[in-house]
């Protein structure tokens, strides 16, 4: 009996290091994580080494549900409920480096979501300013990132189509939440030659980014449509068969 | 007893039927929902196999063990209970879509979803096959009794839904069914004989029965209403809204239309199509909200400054085109911003129409204004008036590709032509939506409008088209005359960082500007397709293209629908090569679904033909393929006419309500009729079905042509007089042929069967052709089977 008990003490034991281990930030974690930089970020084209080392840092496996941890380093966006996405990794590693940042730069980001990006800007940036609107959403990312000690990310849980104007002007400014229209006061609140991001399309299918350059009173916005598009856009260079 | 029984049964099921589909289309997607009814609805087709294999094992000469009235109130009560459970289970299961790809429990899910809802269906279907193995000499009546009360389900929820929710009419209907159980209760000969054994199942069912009732009550109860409330989906509009702080729903209204909920919220402001160059901040906006999602913004009435941000927007590019504009018509779908522009504008002599009544109500006493509630295209088609404006505003669901099965006639060539014919001569039409990459919906578009004016027999129709575009929107520009005044609309357009895409004449500097993609996509492509058609090769563009962005007709009304089968590698490529991704498009999971159903109706035929034995009858290849004609048949005449009378009244679940009713009645009526009436008749009743299908296929556009010209009440009149002669003669082949040409109990039972998959499998490809072929080709596809069904009768016949 004894022997017994001992047996399933063992394999409790070793079911929850086990689990330990993928939650915190263990070998088989690292390696994913190392993978999905190389294959999914690297190979499509993302170069700032900044951002590539921001992306090796952030352990994205403590921004999605318990649930999903085996998906968590896959290259696909994630429902972290409350009707909401985490992003693919590739769009995170593509919006974060279409701003061009620099270490002292000052960023904004409307909709924090799981937390997933403010922490890669931190890892770039300093300091990084987050809004979220969702209640549930607010406190959980605030906790994740206090808990992997995120300092320099100033979150705050109010609407984010007033921006923080305490904190502006900001060199960079991105959207994470859906939008009909880029709201003026970020507009306002982004410095002259400042960069603003949003992502456009169905989280669930495919994304394109829009890219906003302040220049004085210009505003030049591009479209940046990731490499997902190519074969489809292509076909508008080619000529159509009679 | 028996009669009562099937009726109440079909009553409940079909009512059930249709607040399931009202339920999924709060709680999730359309497609979605389409695939588990669907696949639920196989749960008929498995009752006959079930049915057939018990018949074919016990053999067809050994007498019953059960009686009639204890089977039928064990039929009566697996149906409730089960109807409840499935209710209940589906409406609280976790099961999320976007999950399916990266949580596996979500595949056990979505199978608990396809069984659970199998289960009423297939108790549903078991009590009516039943009856026709045990009283083949009634076939007409019972078929009459099925079929009145299934009429009476299509029609019952939309008249309550105004007073009760959805849970709490699923839990209502359900119970139906057991008002035969005191009457079982009373006409069993054991209840006059206490204490013996005869009577204890009898009792224990009814036990039973009365067990459902008090789970009933406690699910109506305030402590059961958290199980049968139905919460929209949390990815839809209005569950993210509900998220802000200080936003409450104020108000719900039920309909048989959709779920309204009005909601008031500091944080709500909608404005696609806003200029970069505007500096101000919106002020808050209350909206409603149609099944959790198509917001639609309600700007403060009184404030004339709250509206001065649309003219910074892209559809304001119409009025600032035609600054004399009078009056205008605005046709409010969803979103609000057209009620922002016109205001703006300062116009005076405004008529809106929103189609769904309750939103048009709310939106009446919001602004102060008289709102038609009546279905656009029919609207139009009753009045004379000229417009100097015509806006249309719908910018479709919150999740785009989500709408690809979704029928809509406001975008359709046909529509166009008519929008063009009540415009004032130096009038215009104002249609904005987003801007899609590769081009698709602006393609499409702009090639309808140009089919729409080819009808009013312009010269050049291009001169007619204008498109502006930002970075996330668009908007089409279409006048009566060639456009004049190009200059202000250039100049609007620089003004406010917007690009011009296509106007007559223009230089490819003057593109991609403001918004730049690595190249002018829209530019390109709209001028390539402008250039087939004054080649005339325009065919040959629509073929090549990577999407399906041909114009729509009112035949072919789905605008959201881009796939090519041709290119579905290609499309799986673009999306990262993930297949969920491509699962997205509504039009995949019809085919998935499809192939399903082919497998799981195989297995249901195939599945009894194990079972016979030797001296047991088999049904002939004859028999089944009459019973598959027939199925596939009356499913789908009643699709082509749902599909078809949407144009109608508007709304495609007052269409099915219509249609359902209409022909279940008279089918019910031709089913009681062919009760006393030799099976030589039928031959003849078949001629003359596959004649009136074949007039219908000439003359029903042009009948609904004239009947969008009257009043509703001969609206519905015309509609169900159509569906009359139709309905009353596809009730003839089925009661006949389960009567006349079946011996055994197993052949009814298989033969049950085979109509059941044939009417599923009919349904799910009606979904498929309409959106493949136009909505024509399901009555082609009717006329097919009825000539298959007449072919085998032939054949039953020489054997």
């Amino acid at each position: 009996m004894k022997k017994i008990i001992l047996i399933l003490v063992g394999v409790l034991l070793s079911a929850f290091a086990g689990y330990a281990d993928r939650v915190s930030d263990g070998s088989d974690i690292k390696n994913a994580r190392h993978h999905m930089v190389q294959t999914t970020i690297k190979d499509r084209g993302i170069s700032d080494p900044r951002v590539l080392a921001a992306m090796q840092a952030v352990p994205r496996h403590r921004f999605v549900p318990h649930n999903l941890l085996t998906a968590a380093y896959a290259d696909q966006p994630l429902p972290i409920g409350e009707g909401q996405t985490i992003s693919q990794p590739y769009v995170v590693a593509l919006m974060t480096e279409i701003l061009g940042l620099t270490r002292n730069q000052r960023v904004l980001e409307i909709g924090t979501g799981s937390g997933y990006q403010a922490a890669v800007l931190a890892e770039v940036v300093n300091p990084v300013y987050t809004i979220e609107i969702k209640k549930k959403l607010y406190d959980r990312a605030s906790k994740t990132l206090k808990l992997l000690g995120y300092d320099n990310v100033n979150i705050r849980h109010s609407d984010g189509y007033f921006g923080w104007p305490e904190a502006a002007p900001f060199d960079a400014i991105m959207i994470t939440a859906a939008i009909d229209h880029i709201p003026p006061p970020l507009l306002k609140q982004l410095k002259d030659g400042g960069r603003l991001t949003l992502p456009l399309g169905n989280p669930f299918s495919y994304q394109n980014l829009v890219l906003v350059t302040k220049k004085g009173d210009d505003l030049i916005v591009k479209q940046i449509t990731g490499v997902l598009f190519v074969p489809m856009t292509g076909h508008a260079l080619k000529k159509p068969t009679p | 007893m028996i009669f009562s029984a099937v009726f109440l049964i079909g009553f409940s099921t079909l009512a059930f039927e249709v607040l399931l589909a009202r339920i999924f289309s709060i709680s999730q997607w359309n497609h979605l929902s389409f695939m588990v009814i669907a696949i639920a609805l196989f749960g008929f087709a498995a009752s006959g196999t079930f049915l057939s294999i018990f018949n074919l094992r016990r053999g067809d000469r050994r007498p019953h063990s059960v009686s009639n009235l204890q089977a039928t109130t064990i039929w009566v009560a697996l149906y409730t209970s089960t109807t409840l459970l499935a209710f209940v289970a589906v409406n609280n299961l976790p099961l999320d879509y976007f999950r399916l790809p990266v949580e596996p429990i979500q595949s056990l899910y979505v199978l608990a979803a396809f069984v659970v809802l199998a289960l009423p269906f297939f108790f549903s279907g078991g009590m009516v096959a039943f009856a026709y193995t045990r009283m083949p000499e009634n076939t007409g009546l019972i078929y009459f009794a099925t079929m009145c009360g299934s009429a009476c389900g299509a029609v019952f929820p939309a008249l309550l839904l105004p007073f009760f929710s959805e849970g709490q009419l699923v839990v209502v209907f359900a119970l139906t069914p057991l008002l035969v159980v005191p009457v079982s209760f009373v006409h069993l000969p054991g209840i006059r004989r206490a204490g013996t054994r005869q009577q204890s199942p009898q009792i224990r069912w009814t036990i039973f029965c009365c067990f459902i009732i008090c789970a009933a009550l406690f699910l109506v109860s305030p402590y059961g209403q958290r199980l049968i409330e139905v919460q929209p989906s949390p990815y839809k509009t209005l569950s993210q809204v509900l998220q802000f702080p200080e936003t409450r729903i104020k108000q719900t209204f039920n309909t048989i239309r959709g779920r309204t909920d009005r909601v008031s919220s500091p944080y709500i402001r909608f404005a696609p199509g806003l200029s970069l160059r505007y500096m101000e901040s919106l002020a808050p906006q209350a909206a409603i909200f149609k099944d959790g999602d198509n917001q639609l913004v309600l700007h403060p009435p009184d404030v004339r400054q709250s509206v001065q941000f649309a003219t910074y927007t892209l559809p304001y590019s119409g009025y600032a085109l035609h600054p004399g504009a009078q009056n205008a018509l605005v046709i409010l779908q969803n979103g609000g911003s057209a009620m922002a522009c016109v205001l703006a504008a300062g116009i005076h002599d405004i008529t809106l129409v929103a189609e769904n009544p309750v939103s048009a109500e709310i939106i009446s006493r919001h602004y102060g204004r008289e709102v038609v509630s009546r279905p656009p295209r029919s609207f139009l088609s009753r009045i004379g008036k000229q417009f100097d404006i015509i806006q249309v505003e719908n910018w479709g669901t919150s999740i785009p590709g989500s709408a690809a099965l979704n029928q809509d006639h406001l975008y359709t060539s046909d529509a166009f032509y008519q929008y063009l014919k009540h415009l004032t001569p130096d009038g215009l039409i104002i249609v904005s939506r987003r801007l899609l990459l590769p081009p698709a919906d602006s393609l499409r578009l702009w090639a309808a409008a140009y089919e729409g004016l080819k009808k009013t027999a312009a010269k050049n129709p291009a001169n007619h088209l204008a498109i502006l575009r930002n970075w996330d929107t668009f908007v089409l520009l279409i006048s009566k005359q060639p456009l004049r005044n190009t200059a202000r609309l250039k100049a609007f357009a620089t003004v406010r960082n917007f690009d011009m895409v296509f106007l007559a004449g223009m230089l490819s500097d003057q593109v991609n500007r403001f918004n730049q993609f690595d190249a002018p996509y829209h530019f390109i492509e709209i001028n390539r397709l402008a250039a087939a058609y004054r080649e005339g090769t325009e065919n040959a563009y629509f073929r090549s293209y990577l999407l399906d962005v041909r114009p729509q007709s009112d035949n072919r009304p789905f605008p959201g629908r881009y796939l090519k089968w041709s290119k579905v590698k290609s499309l799986y490529r673009t999306l990262g090569s993930r297949l969920y991704a491509l699962l997205m498009s509504g039009e995949i999971v019809v085919m998935v679904v499809f192939i399903e159903a082919l497998l799981i109706s195989g297995l249901l035929l195939f599945l009894p033909l194990f079972f016979v034995r030797r001296r047991i009858q088999k049904p002939s290849r004859a028999q089944v393929l009459y019973f598959f004609g027939v199925g596939a048949g009356f499913m789908f005449v009643e699709l082509f006419f749902i599909k078809k009378y949407i144009l109608l009244f508007g709304d495609p679940v007052i269409s099915f309500s219509v249609v359902v009713a209409g022909v279940l009645i008279f089918s019910s009526l031709g089913g009681a009729w062919a009760q006393k009436k030799e099976k030589s008749v039928l031959k003849t009743a078949l001629f003359i079905l596959l004649g009136t299908l074949l007039m219908t296929y000439v003359a029903l556009d042009p009948l609904v042509e004239l009947l969008l010209h009257n009043a509703p009440i001969w609206q519905y009149t015309g509609a169900l007089l159509v569906l009359g002669p139709i309905g009353f003669l596809m009730g003839l082949p089925f009661t006949i042929g389960m009567r006349d040409m079946l011996s055994t109990a197993a052949q009814r039972a298989y033969a049950w069967s085979a109509n059941g998959c044939a009417s599923v499998l009919a349904s799910i490809a009606s979904a498929q052709i309409a959106l493949m072929f136009g909505i024509g080709f399901i009555l082609g596809c009717a006329i097919v089977a009825y000539g298959v069904v007449m072919f085998s009768w032939q054949q039953m016949n020489k054997t």
